[in-house]
C-alpha cells in the first residue's frame, strides 16, 4: 500500500514538438541502490493498455540528453549517470501519442550491476491519467 | 579482555530515505552521528551524483572533511564496484580492471578512508595487481565475505595462499554479518507471507535452514562462474530436497521465492573469525530487523561480538541495515530507527 514510490506522479503526459503530438513520456527511478551507468541499463520495456513499444521508439533522457537504447550501450560519462534515487524521463514516439483518459502503464527496468550472476529485472507499473 | 570494537554505519543503511530525497549525503552523516557511531563507510556511487568527478574536486573534498569534522565520524570503508562488464559486449581486459581499481583506491584515499571493500566477482589477478598501488596509497583492500561465502573454505584458501605467497599486508577480508544468520530474518518471512505464502510451506524452509545449520553449511567452491558456483553450493546444501517438499506440499511462487530466497542467508561458525583475525579489518554488520528490545531478528551479534572480543578486534562493525528490500515494495522503511536500535544493539554487546 504504502510502497516506494516509483513514478513521478506529475510527469505523464503527451510530448507536442511543432503543434504536433509525436508521443508520450513519464518519468521513474532505477530500481537499485546505487547511480548507474547508462551502459548497464541492457534493456527498458514500456507497455500502455498491453501495446508494447518497439525497441527503436524509446527515448531515455538523464540531465537534459535523450538516448536510445541503442546509444546508451556506450554511455559512461559520469555527467550522464542515472543517479540514485533520481527520476530520468522516458519518451515514447508514437503519432497522436495516448488517448484522453486512464491508462496502465508496465514498464521493465534490466540492469546489470557487474558483480552480479543475474540481471536485476523489474516491472514497474503505474495507473494514469492524460489530461 | 579487549573492548576496542569499533562502530561505524554503512551509509548503505539509509538508501530508502536518500531514494526518497529524505536524507541527503550530509543528511545521512548527521544521523550516523546521531546514532552513536565513530565511524562512517560510503558507497560514493550512491549518494555523490555526477560519480566520480566532485571526489577529484577541492571543494568538495572540503565539505566532505567538514562535515566528518562538524558529525565528530572517521571514515571506516569506502565501498567500491569494480564495473568489469561496463559494456555489454565484453568483459573488460585485465589491465583496464586494474586501472578501475586504482582509480577507486585513489578516490577512497582522497576521502580519507583506510579502507577499500572489493566485491567476491573480483578477479584474483586484478587484487593482486593493485597491491603495490594499494600499499603505495596506504589503503587496504578487503574482499567482502558474504554469502553464500565463508571464511575457512577452499574459496577463501584460494586468497589466502595469494597473500601467503606475495606477503601482503593491504589485502584481507570483510566479513558480512549475513554469514551469521541464525534463522531466516522475519522480515522476510513477513514479505512472503503477505504475497500469499502458505504456512506449511514457510516451515518446511525454516526447518530446512535449521537443519543446514545445524548440519553444517557446505562451502562453495572458488570458481569465476559465480552462477555455476552457486548453484553447486545450494544443491549441496539440499536446494533441491526443499524444493520437492515445498512442492508435495502445494507450493505456490510466493512458497518458492521463499524457498529461493533461504539461501541468501547462511550460518558460519564465529570461531571462523578468531581463526582468521589477522586478515579482517573491516566488518558489514548486517542486519534485517532490530526490534524494540535491540534483539536482532537473524544475525548473531553476541557470538561475532564475543569472537571478536576474544581475538582482540580493533575494526569497525559497521551497520549495514537491509531489512528495507522486505518491506519497501508494500510498506513504509525506517532506517534511522532501525540503525539506531541496531548501534545501541551493538553498543550493549561490546561494551557489555
Amino acid at each position: 500500500m504504502a510502497g516506494r514510490q516509483i513514478f513521478d506522479p506529475c510527469a505523464f503526459r503527451n510530448v507536442e514538438k511543432d503543434g504536433k503530438i509525436i508521443g508520450y513520456s513519464f518519468a521513474f527511478k532505477a530500481q537499485y541502490y546505487r547511480s548507474i551507468t547508462l551502459s548497464i541499463v541492457r534493456d527498458l520495456t514500456v507497455e500502455v493498455d498491453g501495446e508494447k513499444a518497439a525497441r527503436e521508439d524509446i527515448r531515455l533522457t538523464v540531465n537534459g540528453q535523450p538516448f536510445t537504447l541503442e546509444e546508451m550501450r556506450t554511455v559512461i560519462d559520469p555527467e550522464y549517470r542515472w543517479e540514485f534515487g533520481d527520476f530520468a524521463t522516458v519518451t515514447v514516439l508514437k503519432d497522436g501519442g495516448l488517448s484522453k483518459g486512464p491508462h496502465h502503464l508496465r514498464a521493465h527496468q534490466s540492469i546489470a550491476p557487474s558483480y552480479m550472476p543475474f540481471t536485476i529485472e523489474k516491472d514497474c507499473d503505474a495507473d494514469f491519467d492524460i489530461a | 579482555m579487549n573492548c576496542e570494537i569499533k562502530r561505524s554505519v554503512s551509509l548503505y543503511s539509509y538508501q530508502d530515505e536518500f531514494y526518497n530525497h529524505q536524507l541527503d549525503l550530509e543528511g545521512c552523516l548527521r544521523e550516523t552521528a546521531k546514532a552513536g557511531a565513530a565511524g562512517v563507510e560510503l558507497l560514493a556511487e550512491q549518494m555523490i551524483r555526477r560519480f566520480p568527478l566532485p571526489i577529484e574536486d577541492e571543494a568538495f573534498r572540503e565539505q566532505w572533511f567538514g562535515w566528518l569534522k562538524q558529525y565528530g565520524l572517521t571514515p571506516s570503508c569506502y565501498d567500491a564496484f569494480l564495473e568489469n562488464r561496463i559494456f555489454d559486449n565484453r568483459t573488460l581486459c585485465l589491465g583496464e580492471q586494474i586501472s578501475m581499481m586504482k582509480r577507486d583506491i585513489r578516490l577512497a584515499s582522497l576521502l580519507g578512508f583506510p579502507v577499500l571493500r572489493t566485491l567476491v566477482s573480483t578477479p584474483m589477478d586484478v587484487i593482486e595487481g593493485s597491491l603495490s598501488y594499494a600499499e603505495q596509497m596506504n589503503v587496504k583492500i578487503g574482499l567482502e565475505v558474504h554469502a553464500p561465502f565463508s571464511l575457512n573454505s577452499s574459496w577463501a584458501e584460494g586468497y589466502l595462499s595469494m597473500i601467503r605467497r606475495t606477503g601482503t599486508r593491504f589485502f584481507g577480508f570483510i566479513p558480512d554479518m549475513g554469514i551469521f544468520c541464525r534463522n531466516i530474518p522475519d522480515v522476510t518471512r513477513e514479505q512472503y507471507r503477505r504475497k500469499g505464502a502458505k504456512e506449511e510451506c514457510l516451515r518446511i524452509v525454516d526447518e530446512c535452514y535449521a537443519q543446514r545449520r545445524e548440519k553444517g553449511f557446505v562451502k562453495i567452491k572458488y570458481d569465476l562462474n559465480l552462477g555455476k558456483a552457486n548453484m553447486e553450493y545450494r544443491m549441496a546444501n539440499g536446494m533441491q530436497e526443499m524444493l520437492d517438499a515445498v512442492k508435495r506440499a502445494g507450493g505456490g511462487p510466493a512458497d518458492f521465492g521463499y524457498a529461493n530466497e533461504s539461501f541468501v542467508y547462511s550460518w558460519s561458525d564465529p570461531q571462523d573469525l578468531i581463526d582468521n583475525i589477522e586478515y579482517i579489518f573491516h566488518t558489514h554488520a548486517k542486519c534485517y530487523n532490530i526490534h524494540e528490545d535491540y534483539t536482532e531478528t537473524a544475525t548473531d551479534i553476541a557470538g561475532v561480538v564475543a569472537a571478536y572480543k576474544k581475538a582482540g578486534y580493533t575494526g569497525f562493525l559497521s551497520t549495514e541495515y537491509e531489512g528495507g528490500e522486505h518491506l519497501r515494495d508494500d510498506l513504509p522503511v525506517d532506517s534511522i530507527e532501525q540503525v539506531r536500535r541496531h548501534q545501541e544493539a551493538l553498543r550493549r554487546a561490546i561494551e557489555g
